[in-house]
C-alpha cells in the first residue's frame, strides 16, 4: 500500500491514470483507435506539441511567461524554408541556423525583460507581434514549398507506431531534466524562479538565469518549428499561430507551478499525451474540430481548479 | 516606489506628460501621412478611420477596465465574437427588434465577463490562465453552436447605422465610444465603485483592510470588460452589416493591450488613463490606415504595432526611473 500511496502522490500519476483509462475508453468506442497507424498519427501530432510545451515550461520555471513561443516558431519556420528554397543551404546547416535564430529570438526576449524590468508578458506580447509582423511581411503569407524530399519523408517515417519526429522531444526531455536538476546552472535557474530575492542574496545572478531560460525557450520553439515543417511538408507562415493555448496547457496541467521554481517534465509530457488523445478521440468520433478548443479550455480550467482545491485540502490537514 | 506614491501630489501635472507626448506622435503621423497622400485626410478616409477607431477604443477600454485591478483579460476578443454571433442569432433567427437584440448581446458580454471574474475570485487562480482558458471555451462554444457560419441576413437598419455619416465624416460608433470614454472617466474619477476598483488594483491588501470588497471590485471590472467587448463587437456588426465568426478573437489581443499601455495605464493596476487609452487607440488606427496609404503592405502592420508597444513600455519604464532620480 505504501508503494501505491507514493505513486498516487506524484502529480503525474493522475495524468497517467487518465491516459490509460482514456485509451481504454477510446479503444472501446472506436475499433480503429488501437491500430498501429492511428497511434502513430497521434504521437506524431504530439511531437511538435511536446517541444512547444517544453518551450513554455522553461520560462514558467523562472516565474515568467512567453507569449512569443508561437510567433517565434512561425518566424523560424519561414526563415528555415527560405534558407532551403531560396538560398539552397544544405539541410544540417539550415537546421542549425534555424535553431540559432530561435535562440537569438529568445535571447532578445530575455535581454529586454531583464534590462527593462518590465514583466515578460508584455515584452513577449510585443516581440511576438514583431516576429509575426516580420514573418508575414517577408512571406506575404505564402508558404515555402521547396523543402528537400528526404526531410519531408522523415516527417512521415515511422518504426511500427513510433514516428521519427518523436525522437527529438524524447531526447530533449532527459536533457532538460539533467540540466534543471543535475547542473549548477539549472538549479540556479529554478532557485531564481522559486524566490528571486533569496536567490540574488545568495549570489545568483537572476538576470543571467532569466536570459538563459528565454534563450532555451527560443531554441525549443525553433526546434518545434523545424519539426512542424517536416511534418507539414512546407514552411507555412501560420505555423505557431495555434501554439499559445497548448504551450500553457501542457506544463500547467502537468503540474508546473505558474509562480515559478518548480517544473514537472514528465507531467508536461503526460499532459500533452492526454491532450493528443482527446484530439484523436474527437477526430475518430467525427465530432466538429471546434470541440477540441472547447475541451482544451475546459480541461485547463478544471485542472487548475482541482490543483487549487487539493492544495487547500492539504493545507487543512 | 509603491503605487500609492502616484496619488495626486503637486507633481501630478507630470502625469499628463505621457498623454501629451502620445498626442504629439499621433499628430505628427497624421501630418506625415497627409503630406505623402492628401487622400489620407479626405472626409471618406476620416469616416472610415473614425469607424475603426471606435472599435479600437472600445476594445482598449475593455482591457483597461481589468488592468485597473492589476489583472488582465485574454478573452476580450472571444467575448466580443460571442456577442456578435448572439446578436446575429437574435435578429435573424428569432426576429427580435434591433435595439433589444443589441441590448441582450451586450448583456451576454457582461455575463461572460462575470463568469471570468467569478472564477478568478473563487478559485484564486490568476487572471491570465483563467481568461486564456475561458477565451478558448467561449470561442469553442460559439464555433460549435454556429458551425462557423456567418449570419448575414440582418435587418437593413443595422448596416445603415454603420454607414450613417454625422456631419459628413463622423460615425455614430465614434460618438458611442466618446460617450463611453466620458462615462468611464466619471466612473473612475468620481464614483465610489470606480475609486474602489483603483484602490483594489493599487494595493489589494490595503484596500481590503480599509473595508473595500476587493473580490466584488474584481468581478465588477470583469463585467464591465465583458460589456465593453460586447459593444465593440456590435460596432463591427454595424460596420459589416453581418455577424461574422471571424470577428475579434486573437486579432483583438494586441490592440486591446496597445491602447491602454501606450496611454499610460499601469499594468500593475491602480492607475488608468481614459484619455491616454483613447490616444493609444488613435495611434493604432492611424498607423493601420496610414501604412495602406503609403503603400506599405498590411502584412508589416503587426511588426509596427509590436515595435510601438515595445517603445511605449520602454519609454514608460525610463521615464519612471528618471522621475525617481528627481525625487
Amino acid at each position: 500500500m505504501i508503494g501505491f500511496r507514493k505513486f498516487a502522490s506524484q502529480e503525474w500519476a493522475g495524468l497517467a491514470a487518465i491516459f490509460v483509462l482514456g485509451s481504454a475508453l477510446a479503444a472501446f468506442l472506436s475499433p480503429s483507435f488501437l491500430t498501429e497507424y492511428n497511434i502513430y498519427v497521434m504521437l506524431r501530432s504530439a511531437s511538435v506539441e511536446l517541444l512547444v510545451a517544453f518551450s513554455q515550461m522553461i520560462v514558467l520555471a523562472i516565474g515568467q511567461m512567453n507569449l512569443a513561443v508561437g510567433a517565434l516558431g512561425g518566424l523560424v519556420a519561414v526563415l528555415f524554408g527560405a534558407m532551403l528554397q531560396l538560398l539552397g543551404l544544405p539541410l544540417p546547416l539550415a537546421i542549425l541556423i534555424a535553431l540559432l535564430i530561435g535562440i537569438v529570438g529568445g535571447f532578445i526576449n530575455g535581454l529586454l525583460t531583464t534590462r527593462t524590468g518590465i514583466n515578460g508578458f508584455i515584452i513577449t506580447l510585443a516581440t511576438g507581434s514583431a516576429f509575426t509582423g516580420i514573418n508575414l511581411g517577408l512571406t506575404e503569407s505564402r508558404p515555402f514549398h521547396g523543402i528537400p524530399v528526404e526531410f519531408v519523408a522523415l516527417g512521415d517515417s515511422r518504426w511500427s507506431f513510433v514516428p521519427a519526429l518523436l525522437w527529438p522531444p524524447l531526447i530533449v526531455a532527459p536533457l532538460l531534466a539533467i540540466f534543471l536538476y543535475r547542473t549548477k546552472s539549472g538549479r540556479k535557474l529554478l532557485a531564481v524562479g522559486g524566490n528571486m530575492r533569496a536567490a540574488e542574496l545568495s549570489g545568483i545572478s537572476a538576470n543571467a538565469m532569466i536570459i538563459v531560460a528565454h534563450a532555451i525557450s527560443g531554441g525549443l520553439a525553433g526546434l518545434a518549428a523545424v519539426l512542424a515543417v517536416s511534418q507539414l511538408g512546407a514552411a507555412q507562415p501560420e505555423i505557431g499561430s495555434t501554439w499559445l493555448l497548448i504551450s500553457f496547457a501542457g506544463p500547467i496541467i502537468g503540474g508546473t507551478a505558474l509562480a515559478g521554481g518548480y517544473v514537472s517534465i514528465l507531467g508536461a509530457m503526460l499532459a500533452v499525451l492526454v491532450i493528443a488523445l482527446i484530439e484523436n478521440m474527437l477526430v475518430l468520433m467525427k465530432v466538429d474540430p471546434y470541440w477540441v478548443r472547447f475541451a482544451l479550455g475546459g480541461l485547463v480550467l478544471v485542472t487548475v481548479g482541482v490543483n487549487r482545491w487539493r492544495a487547500h485540502q492539504m493545507g487543512r490537514n | 516606489m509603491s503605487t500609492t506614491d502616484l496619488a495626486p501630489t503637486p507633481r501630478a501635472r507630470f502625469e499628463i506628460a505621457p498623454q501629451l507626448g502620445l498626442a504629439i506622435i499621433v499628430g505628427l503621423l497624421v501630418v506625415v501621412f497627409a503630406w505623402k497622400q492628401p487622400g489620407f485626410v479626405s472626409s471618406f478616409n476620416l469616416f472610415g478611420m473614425g469607424r475603426s477607431l471606435a472599435v479600437d477604443v472600445t476594445v482598449g477600454f475593455s482591457q483597461m477596465a481589468v488592468l485597473a485591478t492589476g489583472g488582465m483579460n485574454l478573452a476580450v476578443g472571444s467575448i466580443g465574437v460571442c456577442s456578435v454571433m448572439f446578436a446575429g442569432y437574435l435578429m435573424q433567427d428569432l426576429g427580435l427588434p434591433v435595439p433589444l437584440a443589441f441590448l441582450l448581446a451586450v448583456m451576454l458580454g457582461g455575463l461572460l465577463g462575470w463568469l471570468n471574474g467569478f472564477t478568478i475570485v473563487r478559485s484564486g487562480v490568476n487572471a491570465f490562465i483563467v481568461t486564456l482558458a475561458s477565451a478558448n471555451l467561449y470561442s469553442g462554444a460559439m464555433l460549435i453552436l454556429t458551425k462557423a457560419q456567418p449570419i448575414n441576413v440582418l435587418p437593413p437598419i443595422v448596416s445603415s447605422i454603420g454607414s450613417y455619416e454625422i456631419l459628413g465624416y463622423a460615425s455614430p460608433a465614434l460618438v458611442v465610444a466618446l460617450v463611453i470614454g466620458l462615462a468611464l472617466y466619471v466612473f473612475y474619477r468620481y464614483s465610489v465603485p470606480g475609486k474602489e476598483t483603483l484602490m483594489a488594483g493599487a494595493n489589494a491588501r490595503a484596500a481590503s483592510m480599509s473595508g473595500i470588497a476587493v473580490s466584488r471590485s474584481i468581478i465588477l471590472a470583469h463585467v464591465l470588460s465583458g460589456v465593453l467587448a460586447g459593444v465593440a463587437g456590435l460596432m463591427v456588426v454595424a460596420r459589416v452589416g453581418a455577424a461574422m465568426p471571424a470577428v475579434g478573437g486573437e486579432d483583438w489581443l494586441l490592440p486591446s493591450f496597445l491602447a491602454p499601455v501606450l496611454g499610460g495605464t499601469a499594468l500593475a493596476g491602480g492607475f488608468v488613463s481614459v484619455v491616454g487609452t483613447f490616444l493609444g487607440a488613435m495611434l493604432v488606427t492611424v498607423i493601420r490606415s496610414g501604412l495602406l496609404f503609403v503603400n506599405i503592405s498590411n502584412f508589416w502592420l503587426q511588426l509596427f504595432l509590436g515595435l510601438f508597444l515595445l517603445a511605449a513600455v520602454l519609454a514608460q519604464r525610463y521615464r519612471g526611473l528618471f522621475r525617481m532620480r528627481l525625487t
